[in-house]
């Protein structure tokens, strides 16, 4: 079963994207900022992180940069997704770590096929 | 014996206070201390002081040390106060998200004061700017909320900003918010999101669960 | 009425599963504490009560009080209701159990011979888990011979240090006690209770601090394990900040912090990284850090 990480404060976008992922066949699991991002990823090795930027306690960038830098699987594949598709947020996105960058509001089929592709189903 | 006690390890801290002037001007100099502990503790005892929130402002801005901007922020959180407002709502704008966020929080603790900013802050023209008041909203402990939210989305036209209040309607939403979202939809028909998004707030204002049972 | 108990064991009349749900959202986002749905009786019972206490014939209309007042008693009056504040010995022993077979190899192996290993205990009440930490360490860890350890008990209720420091206790607060332990440690007195002995309690530090107060809790530091167990939970957004930046500084860089098993650093300030141990997740300071 490919897992996937869904960080974002707002429960709204967790829920869509759980049930949208898990409809499609994924493993879901949650969390509500960067720090409880890292909590989870200590406990249990993920296929993918879907990451919001904008989150209290700890921001998606930040929760990117520790990943990266501190593990405990540092290669894992990062999607961040941002509220505006402005160019500074895909390089703030991509020089965090992120692999792919996307804009909100994200279409169903656009998410899911990111997401086949980054993590491995499609390989 | 392998446990040892050290009565003398811990001084009282009448005897610290003489070591180190505790005085503002040399609290506030020590925020620029090249040792972060030392900046740390500077920022902590100026908590409470409305004399320091412009040097402690100041100091943020210039400050990189995670721990010692978490100090910082919460010694203007402690302090409170319109000075403290004034000078964290610029910082929305920042590209430090980090430092943006840590703004927020900040101005969530100081529920007074929002209504002195919060309407204009909602009619910002930048929609980043927006969701970040609609941020402010999410934890803020004042009665006009709701009304803030349901504004939102009776007047912005832009969809995240709406999503963002739509999702804090999930929690503090009412009866009266129900019209308002439930003609959501219709001003975002290509958003399958917004639709979801409305069907759970919905869901839980009524407290009507839904059909399939989840 | 316990006829039809397992139909009703569920839902509390009242509050439906989106009030739960809604209610749990906020709650964690406040407290850092989860309720997970096995626990969705125990909350709504909790919730009515207090419904009952403040007048409010719905949960909305609670809600909505809890939700906005803007001095925040009533969250506080529900925390207290929500919280078990019992203490015991070897409670939720996991985490003792993570001291010595996680944490302490990793701690001393930063230690020159010679250095002590430091433990704070906060809040430690009536002395329970500092005790514990005594004697778990005498008992189970390997290398207790080899290094110094200063084990070191605080709170802020004076009454309680009182007891600490007489380390007399009965019944409840041993039950969890393994039966040698019990006769190795403790002197049994006349009136049946036990009184944990005299070496021990001369060997621990007991103390008064006021957590919130940055010139009482300056003067303790290098410390490498903290136990902090449900204590943040009791303070509002700034005061739990506060106490974060405090423990933070209290630890050596790479020190461990325990929280209560249901307390969630995440929730409360992004100072401290998760350290996931087979036994607990923990927090720890970077180790990177400069002081």
């Amino acid at each position: 079963m490919t897992r996937v990480l869904v960080v974002d404060d707002a429960q709204t976008v967790r829920l869509y994207h759980r049930e949208l992922l898990e409809q499609d066949g994924f493993d879901v699991d949650e969390a509500v900022n960067g720090l409880e991002a890292l909590e989870r990823l200590a406990d249990t090795p993920y296929d993918l992180l879907l990451v919001d930027v904008n989150m209290p306690r700890m921001d998606g960038y930040t929760c990117v940069r520790r990943v990266r830098t501190d593990g405990p699987d540092i290669g894992v594949p990062v999607i961040m997704v941002t509220t505006e598709g402005a160019a500074g947020d895909r390089e703030q996105a991509l020089s965090a770590g992120a692999n792919l960058h996307m804009a909100k509001p994200v279409q169903p089929e656009v998410l899911l096929s990111r997401v086949r592709l980054m993590s491995g189903v499609l390989s | 014996m392998p446990l040892i006690r050290r009565d003398d390890a811990a001084p009282a801290p009448g005897q610290e206070r003489r070591e180190i002037p505790r005085d503002r001007e040399g609290l506030i100099a020590q925020l620029d201390d090249k040792r972060p502990v030392a900046r740390r503790r500077a920022s902590r005892e100026l908590a409470g002081d409305a004399g320091a929130v412009d040097a402690l402002c100041d100091a943020l801005e210039r400050e990189q040390d995670e721990g010692c901007r978490h100090a910082m922020l919460t010694a203007l959180l402690v302090t409170g106060g319109q000075r403290v407002q004034e000078r964290l709502l610029p910082l929305l704008r920042s590209e430090d998200a980090a430092l943006r966020n840590g703004a927020i929080e900040v101005l969530q603790g100081m529920p007074k004061l929002a209504a002195g900013y919060m309407d204009e802050l909602l009619a910002d023209p930048d929609s980043d700017v927006r969701i970040f008041a609609v941020n402010i909203l999410e934890s803020l402990r004042h009665e006009r909320v709701p009304d803030w939210l349901r504004g939102v989305l009776e007047r912005d036209d832009h969809v995240n900003v709406c999503a963002a209040a739509v999702d804090v309607l999930t929690e503090v939403g009412d009866d009266h918010c129900l019209d308002a979202l439930r003609q959501l939809p219709a001003r975002f028909p290509g958003e399958p999101f917004i639709a979801f998004a409305v069907r759970t707030a919905e869901r839980r204002i009524t407290g009507e669960e839904r059909g399939d049972g989840r | 009425m316990a006829a039809d108990a397992p139909r009703e064991a569920t839902e509390v009349p009242g509050i439906g599963y989106e009030d739960f749900t809604r209610f749990r959202e906020f709650y964690y986002r406040k407290t850092g504490n989860w309720f997970e749905e096995n626990k969705r009786y125990y909350v709504d019972k909790r919730l009515l009560a207090r419904m009952r206490a403040t007048g409010c014939g719905t949960f909305r209309e609670y809600f909505v009080r809890l939700r906005f007042e803007t001095d925040g008693a009533e969250l506080q009056e529900l925390v207290n209701s929500m919280t078990v504040n019992e203490t015991y010995f070897f409670r939720e022993e996991y985490q003792f159990q993570c001291l010595v077979r996680s944490m302490l190899p990793r701690v001393v192996k930063r230690k020159k011979p010679g250095e002590t290993v430091r433990i704070w205990s906060l809040p430690c009440s009536t002395g329970e888990e500092v005790y514990s930490l005594a004697l778990y360490l005498l008992e189970y860890w390997d290398d207790v011979d080899d290094y110094n350890v200063e084990l070191i008990g605080s709170d802020i209720d004076t009454r309680a240090l009182e007891k600490a420091n007489q380390g007399i206790y009965e019944g409840r607060a041993l039950h969890a006690l393994p039966g040698p332990l019990l006769k190795r440690y403790f002197r049994r007195l006349p009136d049946g209770s036990h009184q944990i002995l005299k070496s021990i309690r001369d060997s621990i530090r007991i103390s008064r601090v006021n957590l919130q107060d940055p010139l009482e809790t300056r003067p303790y530091r290098g410390f490498d394990v903290v136990f902090c167990r449900n204590l943040l939970i009791y303070f509002d957004d700034a005061a739990r900040r506060r106490a974060a930046e405090t423990l933070y500084d209290a630890l050596n860089p790479g020190g461990y912090i325990c929280l209560g098993h249901s307390e969630f650093m995440s929730r409360i300030s992004s100072l401290f990284k998760p350290a996931r141990f087979p036994e607990a997740i923990v927090y720890q300071r970077p180790e990177e850090d400069q002081t």
